[in-house]
């Protein structure tokens, strides 16, 4: 859990969002699944910052560490600023025998995205650029089988991609970035 | 609308939903799935949109979900009233303006018609649309539905899932009215439990059993689940199924709660699928709106809502308790049963849950009964399951079959077979849970208890296929990292043995394991299998267990050989070209070194690989081209052709001395050793070069009076001209290496002989026997085995052939004696028994005899050859051939048929296969296989004697110059290591110093290749001798091509 030594709030109208989640939601199945996802999608970097979760926790009851353990459990959740345009790349099998981690590889390369080389975050499944305009994710599948290799940029699906046509699209995004 | 209370209302909406289905206009209907929606949908439906607007035809446009074909879409059905339903695929958004007009003018333009619907079986109701257009097929003649039965996809692809309305027009929630009026619920789960319906999750439980256990269960609150949480990579059938049709599973889901007393359903779904997400929340507002749910359910007094919960993305949630454990709000971890959901489920109240398509086999059971539903699949396995069919096939898609249709049929009938030709290796069913079946066992029936002998599972239904280009070592490493970053981590057998697992598996993909890692791994895999809490755990090892019981060859060649024969494994290659190699020639480099303008060095680079390089670079059957990377963007890199650029511009020229200099001061200092090499074709001398630059003392032993082999007696001049051979084998003559012509290894020299007066001996002979097909007629005069034809030629003896050659074969040999028999004067007639695409020869030497005039006769078998008076042939008959089932090739089987076809000719060419001569094999007292070549240790290559080794056809069988030097090369690294006793090998290589960055622009120029001289200046010989059909490139050409290269053996981040 990042241990932020001053404990402040979500602003007023983050609050405000938050409290509506949670009165949506409050009491039915998947409610806090739900609410994370609702909170986490409402914010410009998409993800859940530690004063949200606890501000969650004081709101609904829920013990703090059972929605850590949540928030850290579903791939869906991330606790770190996404960047400004996210590349999912599919790891199912099939877009896995039609070549995916050569895609994936190809685009770390690409945009200098460097693994530490320990095997630490061999299970890592989102990188993001240190400029933070690009998160690199995986997926374990999107379910566009017949389409592999499948990647998704910002939620737009392309199937049959190949290094190329992955290159063009990054670099229509970065340049849109730069003008 | 108000809500149906009655069967007036009911029937009113049907009505009004079928003139919507089958209105009195023509309809327009497109696939809309995330698949059609992938490649184009939304384009094409805006381009009816506007089409109809701007010309205001009188047209109805319909958004539909997906009929399943996913590798065809955009799919778009058309239906003109009276008339069949007509698919069209792979629409574009600019064919709508025509396809419109062709409807408002009842015309039909052929070229994107897929195939006609004149009725459709709903199950629920019945649909005749008109027969009409005998030009098209129906849509079971297509291959891709041949043997599909639609139960579960029964409404897919028809009715637009966004309208509760049409659903009720194809019978829906008829039965659901039925249940409820019947009043009878114990009746319903004897119906369901008769049916044998089984989970069609994966576990296969029967689901009348589950049913009645619940039902029995007491409780104020009770819950029924569906488990929508399709984390399986590579199955995507429930998300169709809730795309296309989301009405039927709530209808089975409301029927399910009713029978079993349940008032509150939940649907579990990925937060991937958000086009099933967003149809399901409006099938479920419209379906409360039309009295379908909420209280008071039809107006018969029953009352259950249903809610949708999205997952956010944990495989272990498909694990029900770990599914319960999430909807509860906390991290989806499973726990122990008993006690069973339907005992304690969710917050402690019985609770029911079952996949997608088990809710879709409900409606369908109910209203058309059990004995219905056993009809259909086999005994123990009742009903159809859907499977998505994918990987490296050529039709993709959801393909919906009886249980128990042979696997064959899924992968060659419906999947029609490989991509781009190539081999299928397996096909994995069942995801991270299941197991890969190998090719050979595809006859195996699919069903749970099939699956499950081969240690696969039938799962939710994914079915991908692998090819040659797949490692297995490399797909159960793929399977294990996903369960090892899915497991919960609450049970230890899953979480650290899973780990442990892995780093086994990683220690293979990069070459570091050793035998007792596969014992290991083998123990682990049994032991977490068997102690691990939940199904994820248990099902985790199958994947790797299951490819080290039928893929055991591949983690060896892992082991002992490091080598990842697919080239995935990137550890363990340079690139995939490199890998590729029966050489293993660092492709990479050449072609850079070259690039940098350094010629000379990329000569020897080149000359070090591979010494044979100019007859290579004209001759090999380039595998290469079939894995470069390149390929992906356009078209592979044409490394031959640089390879032979290379080669010739330094063989072939004044720079010859110098390099050959170069290389022979490269030479090690003599280790004393005596080689003995039997046979100076490709194998030998390979060997020989290598062995010599080593500094033993090398005599090749050969037969004929002249090296070379094959190359020089059996290819033809005017593909390898044999002043380029000379030029070659002379730099091997350089190195001291001594030739002994006319004597035959086992006869003039026995091998005691060589066993007395050398340190080790290597047997490289050929196969030069033509495996002599039984047919009668081949002892008259005029018939030719292909190679004698090809040596007599060679060898500038006289050959008879007459006016008309017929060539039995489709490999290299018959290609080259056809084209040779043309440069005689005759005309030539190549029979050959299965297909074009189906022939072994390099496809550029088949377009070439066809360019120089061959005419083949395709699906024939030589059935006798017929001699005149004079003993002499003349005529073949041939039976005609159809293809019948696939065969362990992947190719199917010629099946002969009555019909026969007699062609006059003079001559007979026989190359349907080369063997090894059995008499040599007798007299070397080596142990010889059932196959007729000599056997071998697969890593060693050493034979049954001691210091003995082979390679090249006389193990392999006839194969090809490549895949021989490559023995040739194997053997010379083996051998020296063994007499030295240390590893010298990398010390002949020189090493270069090379740009290693990848191009920062990947070069837009395309595939460059050598250019066939004309057809009239080939045929015509000077002083007996026919020019050279192919020139080699420009140096602008190979400079450009060079360029393309991706620098695959590039591989570390900063290469900018």
């Amino acid at each position: 859990m990042p241990n932020n030594t001053v404990h402040d709030q979500p602003d007023a109208a983050e609050r405000a969002f938050i409290d509506q989640a949670i009165a949506k939601r409050s009491g039915s199945p998947g409610a806090l699944l739900g609410i994370l996802e609702d909170v986490q999608e409402h914010h410009p970097k998409r993800y859940l910052t530690a004063s949200t979760l606890r501000y969650i926790g004081a709101k609904t009851n829920i013990p703090l560490s059972q929605i850590y353990s949540v928030a850290t459990f579903y791939a869906l959740f991330n606790l770190e600023p996404q960047g400004d345009h996210t590349v999912c790349i599919c790891r199912g099998t099939a877009c896995h025998t039609r070549g995916s981690r050569n895609l994936l590889e190809s685009l770390k390369l690409e945009l200098g995205l460097e693994e530490n080389g320990d095997g630490s975050d061999a299970d890592k499944v989102s990188f993001t650029t240190k400029d933070g305009k690009f998160t690199v994710r995986t997926v374990a599948c999107f379910g566009q089988c017949a389409l592999a290799p499948v990647v998704e940029i910002d939620h737009r699906i392309s199937g049959h991609v190949n290094e190329r046509t992955l290159q063009r699209e990054v670099n229509v995004l970065e340049k849109e970035e730069a003008d | 609308m108000p809500r149906i209370q009655d069967i007036g209302t009911f029937n009113e909406v049907r009505e009004s939903g079928m003139a919507k289905l089958v209105p009195p206009v023509p309809r327009i209907g497109i696939g809309m799935g995330t698949c059609g929606r992938g490649n184009g949908a939304e384009g094409v439906y805006h381009g009816f949109a506007e089409a109809i607007d701007r010309t205001g035809a009188e047209v109805v446009l319909a958004n539909l979900g997906c009929f399943g074909c996913c590798s065809e879409e955009p799919i778009v059905n058309i239906r003109v009233p009276g008339r069949p339903l007509i698919l069209l695929h792979q629409v574009q958004a600019d064919d709508c303006k025509r396809i419109l007009t062709d409807i408002t003018t009842g015309k039909l333009t052929p070229d994107r018609v897929y195939c006609k619907i004149e009725e459709w079986d709903h199950i629920t109701t019945h649909i005749r649309y008109g027969p009409g257009y005998p030009e098209i097929p129906h849509w079971h003649e297509v291959p891709f539905f041949k043997g599909q039965k639609k139960i579960v996809l029964r409404n897919c692809g028809f009715i637009n899932p966004d309208d509760i309305e049409e659903y009720i027009a194809v019978g829906g929630y008829q039965a659901l009215y039925k249940v409820l009026i019947d009043n009878r619920p114990e009746m319903v789960i004897e119906q369901i439990k008769a049916s044998k319906l089984r989970g069609r999750g994966g576990a296969g439980y029967l689901t009348g059993n589950k049913w009645e256990f619940m039902a029995r269960a007491k409780a104020e609150q009770k819950y029924v689940i569906c488990n929508a949480d399709e984390g399986d990579p590579g199955a995507y059938m429930n998300r169709n199924e809730i795309e296309s049709d989301p009405h039927s599973l709530l209808e089975g889901m409301i029927i399910g709660g009713y029978v079993m007393g349940a008032t509150q359903g939940i649907v579990y779904v990925r937060a991937e699928y958000p086009l099933a997400v967003h149809r399901l929340t409006r099938a479920v507002e419209q379906a409360r709106e039309y009295g379908m749910l909420g209280q008071d359910i039809l107006g018969r007094g029953f009352s259950f809502d249903i809610q949708i919960v999205e997952g956010a993305g944990a495989f272990v949630c498909g694990e029900e308790t770990a599914l319960i454990a999430s909807l509860e709000g906390y991290a989806g971890r499973p726990r122990p049963r008993p006690p069973f959901p339907a005992q304690k489920g969710l917050w402690g109240m019985p609770t029911n849950i079952n996949n997608v398509e088990t809710w879709y086999n409900v409606a369908p059971i109910v209203m058309k009964g059990p004995a219905w539903f056993t009809e259909t699949g086999s005994p123990k396995s009742a009903g159809t399951k859907v499977f998505s069919l994918v990987g490296k096939v050529h039709s993709t898609g959801l393909v919906e079959l009886p249980l128990g249709t042979p696997l064959k049929t899924l992968v060659y009938d419906i999947g029609e077979g490989g991509v781009n030709g190539r081999s299928i290796k397996a096909v994995q069913s069942g995801g991270p849970s299941g197991g890969c079946i190998p090719q050979e066992m595809f006859d195996t029936p699919v069903d749970y208890e099939s699956l499950a002998q081969l240690g696969a599972i039938m799962g939710s239904g994914g079915m991908v296929v692998m090819d040659e280009d797949n490692c297995m070592v490399d797909v159960s490493r793929f399977f294990l990292e996903f369960t090892h970053s899915e497991s919960c981590g609450k049970c230890v057998p899953c979480r650290v043995g899973l780990n442990k697992a892995l780093r086994i598996l990683n220690a293979f993909t990069e070459g570091n394991a050793t035998s007792q890692h596969l014992e290991v791994l083998d123990e682990l895999g049994r032991m977490i299998r068997d102690c691990s809490l939940c199904g994820l755990g248990q099902s985790a090892p199958n994947p790797v267990l299951t490819t080290m019981r039928h893929f055991r060859h591949e983690f060896e060649d892992h082991i002992l050989a490091h080598r990842c024969r697919a080239g995935v494994c990137q550890e363990l290659a340079l690139s995939p070209c490199e890998n590729s190699c029966p050489l293993h020639m660092n492709i990479p480099r050449f072609l850079q070194l070259y690039k940098e303008g350094r010629l000379e060095e990329a000569f020897e680079s080149v000359i070090m690989d591979n010494p044979l390089p100019a007859s290579t670079g004209r001759v090999c059957q380039h595998p290469c081209d079939n894995r470069c990377r390149r390929q992906s963007i356009d078209e592979a890199v044409n490394m031959r052709d640089v390879h032979r650029f290379i080669a010739d511009s330094v063989l072939l020229s004044d720079k010859y001395e110098d390099a050959v200099a170069r290389i022979v001061a490269r030479r090690m200092e003599p280790t004393g050793r005596k080689i003995a090499i039997a046979g100076a074709g490709p194998t030998g001398l390979t060997c020989a070069f290598y062995m010599a630059m080593l500094g033993h003392s090398v005599t090749i032993i050969e037969s004929q009076p002249a090296p070379g082999g094959m190359l020089r007696y059996a290819l033809p001049e005017y593909r390898l001209p044999k002043t380029v051979l000379d030029r070659e084998i002379g730099l091997i003559e350089k190195l001291g290496v001594q030739f002994a012509y006319n004597q035959r290894v086992g006869f003039d020299v026995p091998l005691n002989e060589l066993d007395d007066n050398y340190d080790a001996v290597f047997i490289a002979i050929g196969t030069w026997k033509e495996s002599w097909l039984y047919l009668a007629g081949t002892e008259l005069k005029g018939v030719y085995p292909a190679l004698n034809f090809l040596e007599m030629v060679a060898k500038g003896e006289s050959v008879k052939l007459g006016k008309r050659v017929a060539v039995i074969g489709g490999g290299n040999a018959a290609i080259d004696s056809a084209r040779t028999a043309m440069r005689m004067g005759a005309e030539v007639n190549i029979i050959y028994r299965r297909e074009r695409k189906d022939m072994p020869a390099i496809e550029e030497e088949t377009e070439a005899a066809r360019q120089e005039g061959a005419r083949f006769s395709f699906l024939a078998a030589p059935h006798r050859i017929i001699g005149g008076p004079d003993g002499s042939v003349k005529a073949i008959e041939v039976v005609k051939t159809r293809l019948g089932e696939y065969d362990s090739s992947g190719r199917r089987k010629p099946v002969l048929t009555d019909e026969i076809q007699r062609f006059d000719c003079d001559a007979v060419v026989l190359a349907v296969g080369e063997v090894l001569d059995l008499d040599f094999a007798r007299a070397s007292g080596l142990q010889i296989k059932e196959s007729g070549t000599i056997d071998y240790d697969r890593f060693s290559l050493e034979t049954s004697r001691p210091r003995f080794y082979a390679g090249g056809d006389a193990i392999s069988g006839a194969s090809n110059v490549s895949n021989a030097m490559g023995y040739g090369k194997k053997a010379a690294r083996i051998m020296d290591e063994r007499l030295m006793g240390v590893q010298r090998w990398h010390d002949v290589f020189p090493s270069f110093e090379y740009d290693r960055t990848v191009p920062h622009e990947t070069s837009q120029c395309r595939r460059h290749a050598g250019h066939h001289i004309p057809v009239s200046i080939r045929m015509r010989a000077a002083d007996s001798i026919f020019p050279e059909v192919v020139d080699g490139l420009t140096p602008l050409e190979a400079t450009e091509e060079a360029n393309r290269c991706l620098r695959c053996d590039v591989k570390t981040v900063g290469a900018h």
